[in-house]
C-alpha cells in the first residue's frame, strides 16, 4: 500500500504536472512552455523520489532540469520563436495523420494499461536499507547492464559529433587582432586616430547621438554602422521637440 | 521522522515564502511615479534596441554548443557518482570499465577541442 | 598519530576507510528522534542563520575591503556600522518596483523568486554539529540527510540557475540577456569541474551522504588525500557564485548590471541574497568535504579524550571553518582584477575539466590499489608496511604527471625559441629624411655603427 503521504504528494503535484505539461501545448511564448516542461520534469523527480528512488530522482532533476532544459531554453532564444511564424503546412494532411496517429497510440496504451495485474508491490525498503540506494544502482549499471552502459559513451560522442556540425562554424584563417586594426589604420593613414567619438549635449550624450562637424552637419563616422542600419541614429532636432514631453511627463508624475 | 525530504519541503516552503512575501512587498511598499523613459529598457542612453515579437532577442549560437556539451560532461559525471560510492565493493572489472567509458568520452572531448569547438571569441 | 605516520598514512593507505559495510552510502546521522515539529523549528533556525548572516557577511566585505584599500567602510550606522545591511536592505524595500514595458511581467517577477528560494534549500543537508539534546529530544544538527545529499546540492544549484537565465531573458532588454546568457554558461561549464572535483570525495568516503562524510574524516581530513580536488573545487565555487574574479555576468564595463540591470527594489535584493547565500552554500560543502566539516581541528579534537568534538562545540568549529572560507571570497575580491571572459572559458573548459578527470582515474586507481584489486603483497621499509601495489600506482601517476609537465613545457620553450628566432629586420631610422620610430618586429640600425661605415666610406 502507499503511504498517506504519498498520496497526498501525488494529488497535489499530480495536478501541477498535468497542468504544466498543459501549458507546454498551449503557452503562448515559447519560452513559457519550456518552463512548463521544466516544471513536469521536477515534479517527476520527486515523484521519483517518493518512489524511494532517491538516486534516480535527484538524476532526474540534475541532468533533465539542469542540462536538457537548459538547452531547450538556449535554442528557444537562439532561434527566436514567436507568433508571427508562418503556419502554413508544408507536409499535406500531415495534422490528420498525426491525429489519427496520436489517438490510436492513445486507445493501444489505455486498452494495455487496463489489462495490466500488478503484482504486490515489493518497495525498495529492503534495498536502500541493505545495500544502499546509490550501491544498489551502481551494482545494476556495472553489472547486469554494463553493455548499455558502454554503449552510452558512444551515444556522447554521436551527440559532440551532431552539435559541433550544426553548431559549430569553422574559423578560416586569424580572427583579426586589435593590434592587427590599429596596424592597418596606420598603413592605409586613415583616420589614424580612431574614429570619431559622438556628440556630447546638454540633453544627450549617448553613443547613437552624431558629433557635429565645424561646419555643422552631422558626422556620419562618429555613431556605430550597426545603430545607423537599425536606424537608431537620434538627430538634434528630436531633443528639442521633446523636451516639452518630459517636462510634462514628470510633472504628471508628481501629481500621482 | 520518517522521510528525509519532509525537511527539506520544510526550508523550501520558508525560503520560498520568505521570496514570494519580498516580491510582492515591494510592489505595495515602494512608491509608484510613473515616467515614460524609466519604464524604458536601459541601454546606457541610447533608444532601446527594437525587440522583435514576443521577446525574440537572438542570442549567438555559440552557447547552443556550451550547452551540449555541458550535457555530455554531466552524464559522464552522472555514470561516475555511483561508480565512486561503490567502488569499495565493485571491483577491478568496473574499474576497468570506467576506464573505458571515460577514454571513448575524451575521444568526443578531443575531436571537439581539434575542431575548435572550446575556442571563446 | 605522528605526523610521518599520518602523511605516510595519506599516501599510501587509509585502511579503517576501506572497510565495506553494506549500506554504508547510508546517513551516518540518526534521525528516529527527531519529530516534526522539531524539524521545522530546525528548518526555520537554518532560514535565520543564513539570513543573519548574510547580513553580517555583507557589513563584513564591506569593512575587509575598506581596510584593504586604507579605508574605513561603513561604521555610521549601529555599532561599527554593523546596521547599514539592515538600513540597505529597508531603504531598497522603500524604493520603487519598476517592471520594464518591454518585460514579460509573469516571468519577470518569478525569476527573483526562483533565486531567493532555490538559494536556502541546499543548506538544508550541511551538517553543522553532531548530535545535541533539543527540547528533550537527541537530534543532530543538520536539518537533514539523504543518501544523494551532495548530488541535491547539485541539483539545486541547476534549478537556481533558471533564476538568472530567465531573469535575462523576461527583462526584454540587450544587457540582461547577454548577461543572463554568459552568467549560465559560466555557471555550467563551472558544475562540471565541481561535480568531478567531488568524486575524488566520493571514492574516499564511499558515500554522498554529507553526515557519512564527515564521520569518515573523523581521522583525516580529505583535504591532504584529495588537495587536488580541494584545489579544483575553491577555484569552481568562486566561477558558480559568479565572483570576483570571476563576476563576468556584471561586468560593469561591458554589460552595466548582467542579467538584473533591469531590477530594482526587494526584486533586486532577493538576487542579491541569493548570490550571498550561494556562497555561504558553497563554502559550507567545502567545509564538510574538505575540511571534516564540524570536527575540531587536529591538536584541539585530541584534548580531553575528545571533549570538544561533542554537542554544541562542532557548530564552533563549522562557523569558523565556514567564515575562514567567506574572508577568502573576500580576501578575492580585495586583491584580483576580473579576468576576460575567453580566458576564463578557456581555463574552465581546456584545463580543469581534462586535468580533474585525469585526477579522478588517478585516485580511483590509487584506492584500487589500496582495497588490494592489484594484489596484497607488501614491502616492509622502517618498521612501517607498504603495499607494493600502491606504491607502483603512484609512482606510475607520478611519473606520468612529470613526463606530461616535460612535454608541456618543452613545447613551450620550443614556442619561445621560434618567437625569438626572428631578428628583427633593421631599418634606417633615416631612410625618409626624418627620424622615425621602428615598428613592430623592426629594429633600428645602431646610430653609432652606422656613422662609422658611413666615414669608413669616406
Amino acid at each position: 500500500m502507499t503511504g498517506t503521504g504519498e498520496q497526498v504528494l501525488f494529488w497535489v503535484l499530480g495536478p501541477i504536472s498535468v497542468l504544466a505539461a498543459l501549458g507546454l501545448l498551449f503557452a503562448k511564448k515559447a519560452v513559457h512552455a519550456a518552463i512548463g516542461m521544466a516544471l513536469v520534469m521536477i515534479n517527476l523527480g520527486v515523484f521519483y523520489i517518493a518512489n524511494q528512488a532517491d538516486f534516480l530522482g535527484i538524476i532526474q532533476i540534475f541532468v533533465y532540469t539542469g542540462a536538457v532544459m537548459m538547452l531547450f531554453l538556449f535554442v528557444l532564444m537562439l532561434v527566436g520563436v514567436d507568433s508571427s511564424d508562418s503556419l502554413v503546412e508544408t507536409l499535406k494532411g500531415q495534422k490528420v495523420a498525426s491525429l489519427l496517429l496520436a489517438l490510436g497510440l492513445a486507445v493501444m496504451v489505455f486498452l494495455a494499461i487496463g489489462k495490466v495485474a500488478f503484482p504486490p508491490m515489493k518497495g525498495l525498503d529492503s534495498v536502500n536499507a541493505g545495500t544502499g540506494n546509490v550501491t544498489g544502482v551502481a551494482n545494476l549499471i556495472f553489472g547486469q547492464y554494463v553493455w548499455v552502459f558502454e554503449i552510452t559513451s558512444a551515444l556522447l560522442i554521436t551527440a559532440a559529433l551532431g552539435a559541433m556540425v550544426l553548431a559549430h562554424r569553422e574559423r578560416i584563417g586569424e580572427r583579426p587582432s586589435q593590434r592587427t586594426w590599429s596596424e592597418r589604420r596606420i598603413r592605409e593613414n586613415r583616420n589614424v586616430a580612431g574614429l570619431p567619438a559622438p556628440g556630447v549635449y546638454a540633453r544627450h550624450n549617448a553613443v547613437d547621438t552624431p558629433a557635429l562637424l565645424p561646419d555643422g552637419t552631422p558626422s556620419q563616422l562618429s555613431v556605430s554602422r550597426v545603430l545607423s542600419a537599425r536606424e537608431q541614429v537620434i538627430t538634434p532636432v528630436r531633443h528639442v521637440e521633446s523636451e516639452h514631453d518630459i517636462e510634462h511627463e514628470i510633472e504628471e508624475g508628481r501629481d500621482r | 521522522m520518517t522521510n528525509p525530504y519532509v525537511p527539506l519541503l520544510f526550508l523550501l516552503a520558508i525560503g520560498g515564502g520568505f521570496a514570494v512575501f519580498s516580491v510582492f512587498a515591494a510592489s505595495i511598499a515602494g512608491p509608484k511615479r510613473y515616467n515614460r523613459a524609466k519604464l524604458d529598457a536601459y541601454e546606457c542612453g541610447i533608444e532601446p534596441t527594437p525587440q522583435a515579437a514576443g521577446g525574440g532577442l537572438r542570442v549567438p549560437i555559440k552557447y547552443y554548443l556550451t550547452a551540449m556539451l555541458f550535457i555530455i560532461f554531466d552524464i559522464e559525471s552522472v555514470f561516475l557518482y555511483p561508480f565512486a560510492v561503490a567502488f569499495n565493493q565493485l571491483g577491478l572489472f568496473a574499474l576497468v570499465e570506467m576506464v573505458l567509458f571515460i577514454i571513448t568520452v575524451f575521444v568526443a572531448y578531443a575531436y571537439v577541442w581539434r575542431r575548435g569547438g572550446l575556442e571563446w571569441d | 598519530m605522528s605526523s610521518l605516520a599520518f602523511a605516510a598514512e595519506a599516501v599510501t593507505g587509509i585502511p579503517h576507510l576501506a572497510a565495506a559495510v553494506p549500506g554504508a552510502d547510508n546517513p551516518h546521522a540518526d534521525f528516529s528522534d527527531t519529530p516534526w515539529w522539531l524539524s521545522l523549528v530546525k528548518a526555520l533556525l537554518v532560514f535565520v542563520f543564513l539570513l543573519v548572516n548574510t547580513l553580517v557577511v555583507i557589513w563584513f566585505e564591506r569593512r575587509v575591503i575598506g581596510r584593504m584599500q586604507q579605508r574605513p567602510g561603513p561604521n555610521r550606522t549601529g555599532p561599527f556600522g554593523l546596521l547599514q545591511t539592515l538600513a540597505d536592505g529597508i531603504k531598497l524595500a522603500l524604493k520603487e518596483d519598476l517592471t520594464p514595458k518591454n518585460a514579460d511581467k509573469v516571468v519577470f517577477a518569478l525569476a527573483p523568486m526562483i533565486a531567493g528560494a532555490m538559494a536556502f534549500v541546499s543548506f538544508a543537508i550541511i551538517p553543522m554539529g553532531p548530535m545535541v539534546s533539543m527540547f528533550g529530544h537527541r537530534t543532530p544538527l543538520q536539518l537533514t540527510d539523504t543518501p544523494v545529499a551532495v548530488l541535491l546540492v547539485l541539483a539545486v544549484a541547476g534549478v537556481g540557475v533558471y533564476g538568472i537565465v530567465l531573469a535575462g531573458w523576461s527583462s526584454g532588454s540587450t544587457y540582461p540577456l547577454l548577461g543572463g546568457l554568459r552568467s549560465t554558461a559560466q555557471v555550467i561549464s563551472y558544475e562540471i569541474a565541481m561535480g568531478l572535483a567531488l568524486v575524488a570525495i566520493f571514492l574516499y568516503s564511499g558515500s554522498m551522504s554529507t553526515s557519512q562524510i564527515v564521520y569518515s574524516q573523523r581521522d583525516l581530513w580529505y583535504i591532504l588525500p584529495a588537495f587536488f580536488s580541494f584545489l579544483v573545487y575553491v577555484v569552481t565555487m568562486v566561477g558558480e557564485t559568479n565572483r570576483l574574479p570571476f563576476d563576468l555576468a556584471e561586468g560593469e564595463g561591458e554589460l552595466t548590471g548582467g542579467f538584473h540591470t533591469e531590477y530594482s527594489s526587494l526584486k533586486f535584493a532577493m538576487f542579491f541574497l541569493g548570490e550571498y547565500v550561494n556562497m555561504f552554500t558553497v563554502s559550507a560543502l567545502a567545509t564538510t568535504m574538505f575540511l571534516g566539516g564540524w570536527q575540531a581541528p587536529p591538536g584541539i579534537a585530541a584534548i580531553n579524550d575528545g571533549m570538544f568534538n561533542h554537542g554544541w562545540w562542532g557548530l564552533l568549529w563549522f562557523v569558523i571553518k565556514l567564515w575562514l572560507f567567506m574572508f577568502f571570497f573576500v580576501w578575492l575580491r580585495g586583491s584580483l582584477p576580473r579576468v576576460r571572459y575567453d580566458q576564463f572559458m578557456r581555463f574552465g573548459w581546456k584545463f580543469l575539466i581534462p586535468v580533474t578527470l585525469a585526477w579522478v582515474v588517478a585516485v580511483a586507481f590509487i584506492r584500487g590499489a589500496q582495497l588490494g584489486y592489484f594484489g596484497n603483497s607488501s614491502v616492509g621499509l622502517a618498521g612501517r608496511e607498504f603495499p607494493v601495489a600502491t606504491l607502483i600506482i603512484v609512482g606510475l601517476i607520478a611519473a606520468l604527471a612529470l613526463a606530461v609537465t616535460w612535454v608541456w613545457e618543452g613545447k613551450q620553450a620550443e614556442k619561445q625559441a621560434a618567437a625569438e628566432a626572428q631578428l628583427p629586420e633593421e631599418i634606417d631610422p633615416f631612410a625618409g629624411g626624418y627620424p622615425v620610430p621602428p615598428l613592430p618586429g623592426q629594429r633600428l640600425r645602431e646610430p653609432s655603427l652606422a656613422i662609422e661605415k658611413e666615414s669608413n666610406r669616406a
